[in-house]
């Protein structure tokens, strides 16, 4: 049987669906009579999937620098 | 990703809004990322020297990775070059070394989580990035994780980059990135928890 502690160390192999065989039964047996885990994986692949879509847009950003130093290097 | 298409058509015109708004998407990811890898003062360069890179291939590019993903790879590319032409290396000292669970102390000798984890408001990604201030608290809490596991959400979870590229990176095994990785996740889910409990940062 894994422990809660074991299963939030697999977490990202658990989102990722990165396990062997054996070891993927006994997470969802796990997974089957936790609530406790099921909402701290869930919870954690929605970590992951808010960060991969996270902009990282910057209006501040001088884009008019930059572009006239891309034409001089490009000159 | 249809915005995305009409982008990268936009960029092959040379229409110079569309140059624009991609600077403004994609420059501060680019220097965040090649920050640990150059240091703070080479960091804008190696973006710079990205998009010279990026907008002369912009017709090579496929459109079988993201946008992002593309220009991660040029711009770890640039950095390598960077740091070979200056002959040093910047040292990565101490990274990958497993800071341990970051939550550790909820568990009961057995194992057992002592609490149930707290239900959350929003069930996707797309309904959390609504909250405009979550944006910023992401942010912030991202430049506060540890330089490795930092380096690591910043190239696999927002760069959309697969391991093996990630440990050719950085110096590392992929076992340590899979590590790294699991851990800033986790970093970032107490911090995701701590507003969805408390509704702010």
């Amino acid at each position: 049987m894994l422990t809660c502690r074991e299963m939030s160390e697999l977490g990202s192999a658990i989102i990722e669906g990165d396990l062997r065989l054996s070891t993927r039964w006994a997470v969802f047996m796990h997974l089957r009579m936790c609530s406790r885990c099921t909402i701290y994986i869930k919870q954690l692949k929605l970590t992951s999937e808010v960060l991969q879509k996270l902009p990282l847009t910057d209006e501040n950003v001088d884009t008019q620098a930059i572009l006239k130093k891309l034409n001089n290097r490009e000159q | 990703m249809d915005d995305e298409q009409e982008l990268i058509r936009r960029l092959r015109k040379g229409d110079s809004t569309a140059l624009e708004a991609v600077i403004k998407l994609h420059h501060a990811f680019l220097v965040a990322m090649a920050m640990p890898l150059v240091g703070p003062d080479s960091a804008d360069d190696v973006a710079q020297e990205t998009w010279l890179k990026a907008f002369a291939a912009i017709n090579k590019f496929e459109g079988r990775a993201k946008l992002r993903t593309w220009l991660a790879r040029i711009a770890i590319n640039e950095a390598h070059a960077m740091r070979r032409k200056r002959g040093r290396e910047i040292a990565l000292d101490g990274w990958g070394i497993d800071s341990g669970s970051p939550i550790s102390s909820r568990f009961s000798e057995q194992g057992a989580l002592d609490a149930p984890p707290s239900q959350w408001h929003h069930d996707t990604p797309e309904e959390l990035l609504t909250e405009a201030e979550l944006h910023e608290c992401i942010r912030k809490h991202l430049h506060k994780l540890p330089g490795d596991q930092q380096s690591v959400v910043m190239m696999r979870e927002l760069g959309g980059l697969d391991y093996d590229e990630i440990a050719q990176a950085l110096g590392l095994v992929e076992g340590n990135i899979r590590v790294l990785l699991h851990r800033g996740r986790q970093r970032m889910h107490a911090m995701l928890n701590h507003f969805e409990e408390v509704g702010t940062c």
